[in-house]
């Protein structure tokens, strides 16, 4: 299961609801969560959870929206 | 988080809070981040307020013991350059809420844990300062993304640790170059190496679950996460508990330590802190962790927060057991609007026009 999942963290607030919208309008399945502490220890910005099959279409539909990634899509244990 | 380190959390900070009040802090003053800052203020001499001088233990406690842990597991990273100048600004704004209320949002929960009802109001401003916050954050609200600074100005991470530990060091040491309040609250404090130990303790646990009052409301208004919230939840319980056991626990609205009862300056106080935490990313007590773990732009905040101080009570801005003055009255007004100006000013522009 944990391998399944990967995890999108953005800049902003702003950036990870554009991108909740975008995923969400494109039929992707995908949970905002904060920032797992693994992550970052920064306590600005969300995270989203995404299943990894879907990983690859997301981060090509947010990049052409222009939204901002930090982490594009790790795996993180303990989840 | 696992549950194991919500307990331990909570319990440390709800429990220790209150041991640090029998072994001489004043009233529902175990920790805070405002007013133990504030108190370091005056011991530095940036106010000359003769009761409140007094370098606590609790504060440099709380930076080596996120520094400590931040180094051993790895965590510890020099960062920076996110619109610091804002920073400092927001920082000082933040103090002057928490010292109208007299607390940070912390101390407004170990306040009503000690039955003083004036936290309820406090917390309720605080509350709706995050709500406002939040709205510039959906907005686009960022100050910028912080880098990670490397070479040997990565030495500026440092700064922070060396400061409480060479802070530490002289106020155990009775150091002459500090201010001791002789009389008031700054003359009450518990055993030097005991608010130290305390601090090192709880800094190290709010290193290891990131814990913060504004971050935790935020995420839960944002995405219903409640894993930080859980923290405080078992901190208020566990220090009620303790401070009725101690028989500290007195219902009310008046004659409540270090505190007063002009509910609109309570809550107007906290919600200014509630709007500057949530654009900083973190309440008091998180800016001086992430300040040890190498974010020199929380440090910023820090040096924007011990200003603040100087500026509240040199000014006759800081509320006291006898109210707030006129002009603290005045410059949270203001301050609330240079907050509600920086929310709007700082807003990313798309690149392009989301078309969803």
């Amino acid at each position: 299961m944990l391998e399944t999942i990967r995890i999108i963290t953005f800049p902003s607030v702003w950036h990870a609801f554009r991108a909740e919208k975008i995923l969400k309008a494109a039929g992707i399945e995908c949970t905002m969560i904060p920032v797992p502490r693994e992550l970052s220890s920064s306590c600005q910005g969300l995270a989203a959870k995404i299943a990894a099959q879907a990983l690859e279409q997301a981060l090509t539909l947010l990049d052409e929206q222009q939204v901002q990634m930090e982490k594009r899509g790790v795996s993180v244990s303990k989840l | 988080m696992s549950t194991v380190w919500v307990i331990v959390a909570g319990l440390a900070f709800g429990l220790g809070a209150v041991l640090l009040v029998q072994a001489g802090n004043p009233g529902n003053y175990g920790f805070c981040a405002a007013c133990h800052l504030r108190d370091i203020a005056g011991a530095l001499g940036i106010h000359k307020t003769p009761v409140l001088q007094y370098a606590r233990p609790e504060i440099m406690g709380w930076v080596i013991g996120a520094f400590v842990l931040s180094k051993t597991s790895g965590e510890f990273r020099p960062r920076g350059g996110s619109a610091p100048l804002i920073r400092f600004l927001l920082g000082a704004l933040m103090m002057l809420g928490a010292l109208v209320f007299l607390g940070c949002p912390l101390r407004a929960l170990l306040r009503l844990s000690g039955g003083d009802l004036n936290g309820i109001t406090a917390l309720a401003g605080f509350l709706a300062g995050i709500g406002s916050g939040i709205i510039f954050l959906r907005n686009g609200f960022s100050l910028g993304r912080a880098r990670a600074i490397s070479g040997p100005i990565a030495f500026a991470g440092y700064l922070p640790v060396i400061f409480a530990a060479a802070l530490a060091a002289a106020v155990a040491a009775g150091a002459s170059f500090l201010y001791f309040s002789t009389k008031g609250p700054g003359s009450q404090h518990a055993p030097v190496l005991i608010s130290l130990v305390a601090g090192l303790i709880t800094g190290a646990i709010a290193m290891k679950t990131r814990m913060c009052l504004s971050g935790g409301f935020r995420d839960y208004f944002l995405v219903k996460d409640t894993s930080l919230l859980k923290i405080y939840g078992l901190l208020f319980v566990s220090a009620t508990v303790a401070n009725m056991f101690f028989g500290s626990f007195k219902l009310g609205f008046t004659g409540q330590p270090l505190a007063h009862t002009m509910h609109l300056w309570n809550f107007l106080g906290l919600y200014l802190v509630g709007v500057s935490a949530t654009l900083l990313g973190g309440c008091p007590l998180r800016q001086l962790i992430m300040a040890a773990d190498g974010n020199t732009d929380a440090a910023i905040c820090v040096l924007g927060m011990l200003a603040g101080a100087g500026a509240a009570h040199t000014l006759n801005m800081a509320a006291s057991g006898a109210g707030v003055p006129i002009n603290g009255q005045l410059a949270v007004a203001a301050g609330i609007v240079v907050t509600f100006a920086i929310g709007w000013m700082f807003r990313e522009k798309a690149l392009v026009e989301a078309t969803v």
